[in-house]
């Protein structure tokens, strides 16, 4: 039985909690940060030229804050797989993350209520990259068809 | 950190500044409003950005539905790179605060319902707040930006507070 199916079979009491998510790795590529800067007309040059982006005190191109959120959205909605929808997401970065280099999004739910014949699922969330160094922390809110 | 934190409503009838925070504050109250209409290739391009696969439907499809986040695309005016500050950074960031650099810091995101292509969506950006905290290196100041979308009957479609962070 998937972790996701036992939230419909189980009674939230019945639920032994955190249930982790799963992980989802990534690896964000200077083309990405390009493409996500162009789809939201982001024009900010820390998000494509290394040199401006150090001279901020960077130590490179910088990953935007809202595609970090975009992570950790497919995170849950891979989890989901259409079976309900995310009501709230919050993040923070802690630490500015860079192309090219590997980053983990993860996290566990943490509780189920039932409220007005909706279940609804409380995330905590993380984003880490190498040697689990944190570089987001992160919060949601799912609703379950 | 020096705990003390300022925080500033932001309304358009600010009264006279005593400081450059609350000049910005008094400067940038007024919400932008603007419309705009969602297509599947908008939905297609955002889907391919952010790492998700989209199918590859006709411009006219109305069905695609569009990833969770995607009103973040409507965050930022569309304006010509010469009315932007010097590093580019988005118009809606540009108050008179005694900082130029910046970055993206939090987000708070709240979904009513999912975009689909062809709708029409109201926008309304508004720099809500500016906060300042004193630190070791510097004051930083918090730009808190609400980017509000809703459909042409002002049903509400998602609410975003984006906050960045300012330093000298």
């Amino acid at each position: 039985m998937s972790d996701l199916t036992r939230f419909y079979r189980l009674r939230p009491g019945e639920l032994s909690l955190p249930l982790p998510l799963p992980t989802l790795s990534l690896e964000p590529t200077a083309g990405q940060v390009f493409m996500f800067s162009a789809v939201t007309w982001n024009r900010h040059h820390i998000h494509y030229s290394d040199e401006a982006a150090r001279a901020e005190g960077h130590q490179g191109v910088v990953v935007q804050r809202a595609l970090i959120g975009n992570f950790l959205a497919r995170l849950l909605t891979g989890w989901l797989a259409e079976r309900g929808e995310i009501r709230s997401l919050s993040w923070k970065v802690v630490k500015s993350a860079r192309p090219g280099r590997p980053l983990r999004c993860g996290g566990d739910v943490v509780t189920v209520e039932e409220l007005g014949g909706e279940r609804r699922l409380r995330c905590e969330l993380k984003v880490v990259g190498e040697d689990d160094e944190l570089l987001a922390t992160g919060n949601a809110t799912l609703i379950l068809h | 950190m020096n705990e003390r934190t300022i925080e500033v409503a932001v309304t358009p009838q600010a009264e006279a500044p005593a400081s450059g925070v609350e000049r910005a504050d008094a400067a940038a109250g007024a919400p932008k409003r603007r419309k705009c209409r969602v297509t599947a290739r908008d939905i297609r391009r955002f889907a391919q950005a952010i790492g998700e696969s989209c199918p590859l439907l006709d411009d006219d499809d109305e069905s695609l539905l569009a990833p969770p986040l995607f009103c973040q695309t409507l965050a930022y005016e569309e304006l010509p790179l010469e009315l932007l500050p010097p590093d580019g950074s988005p118009k809606e960031l540009d108050v008179p605060v005694p900082a130029k650099r910046v970055v993206g810091g939090s987000s708070e995101f709240t979904l009513y319902r999912r975009v689909r292509a062809g709708e029409l969506l109201a926008v309304v950006t508004t720099l809500k707040a500016v906060r300042v905290k004193h630190g070791k290196s510097g004051p930083l100041y918090l730009l808190d930006v609400e980017t509000q979308c809703t459909d042409p009957e002002g049903n509400p479609v998602s609410t975003e507070v984006a906050t960045y962070v300012k330093r000298p």
